[in-house]
């Protein structure tokens, strides 16, 4: 009997982590509009009330948002698009356009998209024909024909507005400003970009067309606030299906955020980058340490998250190398400290890996001359040693002058974990002078 | 371009003569009146649509035997639809009359004197044809401006009818038809048509074609927009640039200069060039337009010779060459190549057309049509030199020296020295062009006004900008919490405006970067100090960000965190980073002066 109990809970628990898991990824992962904003109440009802009165009162606007990488941009723009076509008035009376400054990379493919989002495309079939010139008269006719009274309003979201402004002659540009400041049909442009400079890069022309509306996103909070969005970001929905668990994990993340480890770890990531995305990565790996037989997040498998997302990539692959290939870089290292960072070739490696063979090693076995190139060009695989570019091409492969990508203490913290590593190996990369 | 006419009687020219005369009521085709007055009709006009032609000048006195051939003429009521009938018969309708300004709908007396005329001699309906050896369009085209010109001269007298047997039968019958009315001595009416081509040459309609040249347009809206709700929201209508306002204060001299210019051309029936340039927002292209406005209501008035206005922006080409296709394309509706375009318009222009119109070309953003021939320019300022051109160039640009910095000598030496140049407006006129555009309402305290102004008159003389500071400073006084005690827009709130649109967003965007970010930069600076130089490697500033953490007693962050605040920072534009995968070797820069950052990490 109590086994059946006891299974059955068990398959309880299984389905509910497996729900938790489902929601709380769809959160991290996916910018979905249902999720929550933080702290920019200011810029939302700004942006609203702009779009408000471009589909109402048919008022064209025109508009930036900007803020760095993971600031929420489009997250914002998404969540007022969601409250705006809440309104039947708006559903019905306002048309949109996306365009990406990395998918239309020019005016002539930006052109053909906004007719073809503008379902008015000159088109047999589903080819959009006419040439550059014909598209361009055809939607400036267009949007000339209508006016503020009678016309559907459109709104353009420039994604990644900075590619725009490198179109020749920002043709785009000019012209959605232009009939934004005309009585044409009333559009609104928005542009999204993460270029504090942005300004500076629209031609003179093109910025006195824009309106100057500066919509700034700049994860303006503290840690105090930043813990608040991790317990909101854990938290599971009141309706989720187990009642009793959420309870439990919810009481769970409340503790986890005021448990020091887990604080630390926060203000680390916190002082690092304040952007949620990388909070999502951390709670990401995280989550997945959540299992049935561990079913609440712990302080460790923060860290542990934690660890791995602050993990130095190339640290990494000199842990995986071999003792020859680590001697190359120790006798890199020590050519760098003597020539203050000048390049270097692989004779020089070969001559300073000779003395410390001669002098010093004990463990090491001489291996010949090509067998060192081959682990000498496996670093350059790797690449943890790069050719310097420009001169030298021509150069013989033992000649060739190459660079060290690796810092030193990069080196030392690798050789720190570096498994079985022999100890005069050790002692050599601590001092290039230990033989004396 | 094909002569229509309805005819009211016939009658012997002379007693006892054969000739046969008619008097005729001339009508037209949508192909015969001018492009631009097409738009007046704010419809798309069937080819079955003919309009009475009511403009002053045509003879109504023709020899009969020019009369080709009958075609039926059904007047309709103006709130009729012409009914679309395709195939076969040669049916044209009627509903509203053209007097060479504008149309009219039939006047209801004429309307049913048509309708009974219809009913009653639908027999006598005649069918005529005559034979022209000259190409049609050409001919046509001539002969509607001869007959603009030339009233007297009639299609009938000036066409020498050639005519063969085949057509004998026809006025045989035509002939004994009018002896008949003269016997019967009744004023009748004759609907006729003069035809250049016969009707079955031209295709039967097949599948409908994708139309290629149709007009595209937004989808109507479903609700209608919402009208202003308070005097903000109306301020805010007034003031939006597009508005256009009744005058344009602050410019009338330069209005008056432009007018001048573009009147004694008109009247003295010659072609110039003008440059006009200015910084932008400074009301260039504004008061130009205003001018064609003015000079459209003269001509119709009869104050001045009528023009034709078109216009071209170099901003909405996307070559150069694609002017001609442009300008060839509003002034004759023909769609080409860039090349014949070119071709054909040399022709058009160095031709003498009699009684060819004065075409005023507008040619806003001229700079951006330069090319390293410089035959646009080259082209489009010789034009107005050729006597039978009648070509007046309004160029705009935004640099003075335009002429000079970038034509060559044969092209500025065309361009010639009528220059005008727009100067930024000064506070004072900023505060008046918003008055007047405010007209009264109160929406603004009088210091507001004279803040705005005098910021952007200060910063740039913009009109653009001044508009929009405006319309922002509403926007925050409606949602501010702290509305002023009159509710009108305050200067704290031109302010907020002010300081929103033209504050660098560079302190505060650091002051909210995260700590390593911070760190970095200082990091940065401290390398710049070392070194003495303004670019440092992502090692070097590596090893200075470790030794601040050290000092601070930060946890070290990782390489590949140092890179991607790099990158990050690199993305913002504080940092200029070279773009390559020279890792920890890839060299940095400041994009910011280094008092700023100083400055803004100070703070703290």
């Amino acid at each position: 009997m109590s086994k059946r109990k006891s299974k059955e809970t068990s398959s309880v628990n299984g389905e509910c982590i497996s729900q938790v898991q489902r929601i709380l990824r769809e959160r991290f992962c996916h910018q979905c509009p249902n999720g929550k904003l933080f702290g920019v109440q200011l810029q939302y009802k700004h942006l609203l009330e702009l779009l408000k009165r471009t589909t109402i009162h048919g008022e064209s606007n025109s508009a930036l948002i900007i803020g760095p990488r993971g600031s929420g941009k489009t997250m914002l723009l998404n969540h007022v698009l969601k409250e705006l076509m809440e309104a039947k008035q708006v559903r019905e009376n306002l048309m949109q356009v996306h365009l990406n400054g990395l998918l239309q990379t020019n005016d002539k493919i930006a052109l053909k998209e906004i007719t073809r989002q503008l379902q008015m495309e000159n088109v047999v079939g589903d080819k959009v024909f006419g040439s550059f010139a014909e598209n361009l008269a055809f939607l400036l006719e267009a949007l000339k024909k209508g006016d503020r009274d009678s016309s559907c309003p459109v709104l353009f979201i420039l994604d990644e507005f900075d590619l725009f402004v490198h179109h020749k002659n920002q043709t785009l540009l000019y012209n959605l400003f232009d009939i934004s400041q005309s009585a044409q049909t009333p559009v609104t442009v928005i542009g999204l970009t993460c270029r504090q400079d942005i300004l500076e890069l629209l031609e003179k022309r093109v910025k006195s067309r824009f309106s100057h509306r500066q919509i700034y996103l700049m994860n303006s909070f503290d840690f105090k606030q930043y813990l608040r969005i991790f317990k909101e970001q854990l938290y599971l929905p009141a309706e989720f299906l187990y009642k009793p668990f959420t309870q439990k994990w919810n009481k769970n993340v409340q503790s986890l955020s005021e448990d020091r480890t887990v604080q630390d770890v926060l203000q680390n990531h916190f002082h690092c980058s304040k952007d949620l995305r990388s909070l999502h990565m951390l709670l990401m790996l995280a989550l997945s340490s959540i299992t049935v037989s561990h079913p609440f997040m712990t302080g460790s498998d923060l860290l542990e998250a934690s660890k791995s997302c602050r993990m130095d990539s190339k640290a990494n692959i000199v842990h995986g190398l071999s003792v020859l290939e680590i001697c190359l870089i120790i006798a890199m290292k020590h050519l760098n400290d003597v020539y203050e960072g000048e390049p270097f070739n692989f004779q020089m490696v070969y001559n300073e890996f000779q003395k410390f063979i001669q002098r010093k090693a004990h463990s090491m076995y001489n291996f010949e001359k090509p067998v060192v190139m081959k682990a000498f060009e496996h670093l350059l695989q790797l690449e943890l040693i790069k050719p310097i570019e420009g001169l030298c091409v021509r150069a013989q492969r033992e000649y060739l002058l190459m660079k060290l990508l690796l810092d030193n203490n990069q080196i030392m913290d690798a050789l720190q974990v570096y498994p079985n590593c022999p100890t005069d190996v050790k002692q050599w990369a601590t001092s290039s002078l230990s033989w004396l | 371009f094909l002569p229509l006419c309805v005819c009211f009687s016939l009658f012997p020219s002379v007693v006892g003569s054969q000739e046969k005369h008619a008097v005729v009521q001339w009508f037209s085709r949508i192909t015969e009146l001018p492009l631009n007055k097409r738009k007046l009709l704010r419809r798309e006009v069937s080819p079955q649509e003919i309009f009475l032609d009511k403009a002053p000048g045509y003879g109504t006195d023709i020899n009969v035997e020019t009369i080709i051939k009958n075609v039926k003429v059904i007047p309709l009521a103006p709130e009729e639809v012409v009914p679309v009938r395709s195939k076969g018969k040669q049916i044209f309708f009627v509903k509203e009359s053209w007097d060479g300004k504008c149309f009219k709908p039939l006047s209801p007396g004429l309307l049913s004197e048509l309708k009974e005329a219809e009913k009653k001699k639908r027999n006598i309906q005649m069918e005529i044809e005559s034979r022209h050896s000259a190409s049609k369009s050409s001919l046509s085209k001539e002969r509607h401006s001869q007959r603009v010109a030339n009233g007297i001269n009639t299609p009938g007298a000036r066409k020498k009818l050639q005519l063969n047997s085949m057509y004998t039968a026809i006025l045989y019958l035509i002939q004994k038809m009018v002896s008949n009315i003269n016997t019967s001595n009744t004023m009748q009416n004759l609907l006729l048509v003069f035809e250049d081509f016969d009707f079955s040459l031209q295709p039967e309609p097949r599948t409908p074609k994708t139309p290629r040249n149709a007009t595209p347009r937004i989808p109507i809206r479903n609700q209608a927009t919402e009208k202003p709700a308070n005097v903000l929201e109306e301020a805010r209508l007034r003031l939006h640039v597009s508005t256009i306002p009744g005058s344009l204060p602050c410019r009338e001299e330069e209005f008056q200069d432009i007018y001048n210019f573009v009147e004694s051309k008109l009247i003295d029936g010659t072609g110039g060039c003008m440059y006009i340039s200015g910084v932008p927002g400074t009301g260039k292209t504004a008061t130009v337009h205003e001018v064609i406005r003015c000079l459209q209501q003269a001509a119709e008035n009869d104050e001045l010779p009528s023009f034709q206005f078109i216009e071209i922006n170099g901003m909405k080409l996307t070559d150069p060459h694609q002017a001609y296709v442009q300008i060839l394309q509003l002034l004759t509706g023909q769609k080409v190549t860039a090349t014949h375009a070119a071709e054909l318009l040399a022709k058009l222009f160095s031709t003498p057309g009699p009684k060819r119109k004065t075409t005023v070309l507008i040619v806003d953003e001229l700079d951006l049509l330069w090319t390293r021939k410089q035959d646009v320019m080259y082209n489009l300022f010789d034009w107005p030199t050729q006597r039978q051109a009648k070509l007046i160039i309004l160029a705009i640009a935004n640099t003075m020296d335009l002429p000079e910095r970038i034509m060559m000598n044969r092209v500025a030496s065309r361009l010639g020295l009528t220059r005008m140049s727009f100067q930024p407006y000064t506070y004072k006129q900023l505060q008046q062009i918003i008055s007047s555009r405010l007209n009264h309402i109160k929406a603004f305290e009088e210091d507001a006004i004279q803040l705005v102004s005098r910021k952007v008159a200060a910063l740039s003389g913009d009109a653009r900008r001044c508009l929009d500071i405006c319309r922002r400073s509403t926007e925050i006084c409606e949602f501010s919490s702290q509305k002023s005690a009159s509710g009108l827009v305050s200067m704290a709130h031109v302010m907020k405006a002010i300081d929103e649109m033209f504050s660098s967003p560079y302190i505060n965007s650091i002051r909210n970067a995260s700590l390593h970010e911070q760190m970095f930069l200082k990091a940065i600076i401290a390398e710049f100090r070392r070194s003495g130089l303004e670019e440092a490697t992502v090692q070097q500033i590596y090893h200075q960000h470790v030794a601040l953490c050290r000092i601070e007693g930060l946890q070290i962050p990782t390489v590949s965190e140092i890179i991607a605040i790099c990158s990050r920072l690199g993305a913002c534009r504080f940092l200029l980073v070279e773009s390559n995968n020279k890792y920890l070797h890839v060299r940095v820069r400041l994009n910011i002066s280094q008092d700023d950052v100083m400055y803004a990490l100070k703070q703290e």
